[in-house]
């Protein structure tokens, strides 16, 4: 009885290959090749989907950062009305930022050619002031970890750095020690990140957001490499 | 026929990829488990003030902390009434926000923006009320702050920033006597 109802079945691939006629056959690897481009198209689906995610909340995007010369600076940061790409990057960031309304914060990976930082190079980062109460660059490994070094220094603010007569400065960012403002990178050959944060700016846009000129962003000249 | 078929899989593509993308974006916030608030609810209790140790090389308890900052935190738990938060702020330079555990910074007052240099901030949810002298009269309401949270559960940070190397000791000296708990009247 069982038997009998196996038999019965219309099972296309249950049929020996003397009994399927060549149409069944063509049938059988269309299926076979559609199987394929399905589970082809989900994969590329997910790598696209999951990788420009992770990109856009990484490293942002023109919606969501502004970016000028190496600088990158979320616009809506901790803004309780921030776009969920802006959120997603706070909550992976581990960080509590200030809401853009009240600082600015800044990230470079590169040098102003494009160029990743790194403590096998020795950098020049040449600025101006900038307009607010109270500013601060400081130098972290790619994790945001600070650098170890034997004299402690981890960042310049507004306070400590040594200006010129205009009103300019020059950090040195390197490994070994140098003159003027120096800012150690460590011993370890790795990935630098240099974050600017900018508490309370004098300036704001339209919409409250703290408002930092492109041009009073320190340039990053790399002048040399070990 | 060849050529019909992934024309019909690149659009299906783009739009499974632009879903996952979506769905990506929206959850994330909500899987990050190293976000600072379970970071700083390793560290202490809710609705007591913790100061942090100085940032250092292999002792931050978020990734890029200011090194030429100090900070003293607070989580706050509305579930048993409001919380009443007091500092006697040091510096112009200070910054007092809140925020969500999301990291949602949704208040802020900075040092500067004070009448008096006593900070006493009471944060409420929103169907939590205060009766405090001088909360209804705005006159006068420089006296307590009080703020309506959005959520029941949150983070109190203060920040610090110093001046010069220097004042390192005089504002970890000054973020010892700040306090935060139970609210009760008065």
């Amino acid at each position: 009885m069982d038997a009998d109802r196996v038999t019965a079945l219309p099972n296309p691939l249950s049929l020996v290959p003397s009994q399927a006629a060549p149409w069944r056959e063509e049938e059988a690897t269309h299926s076979m090749r559609s199987l394929a481009y399905f589970i082809g198209t989900f994969v590329v689906a997910l790598m696209l989907g999951i990788g420009s995610a992770w990109y856009m909340i990484e490293r942002g995007s023109p919606l969501t950062t502004t970016k000028v010369g190496p600088w990158d600076g979320w616009v809506s940061e901790g803004n309780p009305s921030a776009d969920p790409y802006t959120e997603a990057h706070v909550a992976r960031s581990g960080r509590l930022p200030l809401s853009s309304t009240v600082a600015r914060y800044f990230v470079a990976r590169t040098d102003s050619a494009g160029h990743t930082l790194t403590s096998a190079c020795q950098y020049s980062i040449v600025g101006s002031p900038l307009n607010a109460r109270w500013w601060s660059l400081a130098v972290y490994d790619e994790y945001g970890g600070l650098i170890e070094n034997p004299s402690a220094r981890y960042s310049f603010n507004n306070e400590e750095l040594l200006r010129h007569a205009d009103g300019s400065y020059r950090v040195n960012l390197s490994s070994k020690a140098r003159p003027e403002n120096w800012l150690p990178s460590g011993t370890v050959d790795q990935p630098l990140v240099l974050l600017l944060r900018v508490y309370s700016p004098r300036e704001t846009d339209g919409s409250g957001i703290g408002l930092i000129p492109g041009d009073r962003l320190p340039k990053i000249e790399r002048t040399g490499c070990e | 026929m060849r050529v019909r078929i992934p024309g019909l899989y690149i659009v299906l593509g783009l739009v499974l990829a632009g879903l996952i993308h979506i769905i990506a974006v929206l959850t994330l916030p909500m899987l990050a488990p190293r976000n600072a608030h379970a970071r700083l609810a390793a560290l202490g209790p809710a609705n007591t003030m913790i100061e942090l140790p100085a940032a250092a090389p292999g002792r931050q308890a978020m990734p890029m902390m200011a090194p030429d900052v100090r900070y003293a935190f607070c989580r706050f738990d509305l579930a048993n009434g409001p919380i009443r938060l007091r500092a006697a702020i040091a510096d112009e330079l200070w910054l007092i926000a809140l925020y969500t555990p999301e990291g949602e910074n949704f208040y802020t007052v900075a040092g500067a923006d004070m009448k008096r240099p006593q900070l006493d901030l009471i944060i409420a949810a929103t169907d939590q009320t205060v009766e405090e002298a001088g909360v209804d009269a705005p006159e006068s309401s420089d006296e307590v702050l009080v703020v309506n949270a959005p959520v029941t559960e949150g983070i109190a940070l203060i920040r610090a920033p110093l001046a010069g190397p220097s004042r390192a000791a005089r504002a970890e000296h000054a973020l010892k006597d700040t306090s935060c708990g139970p609210y009760t009247k008065g």
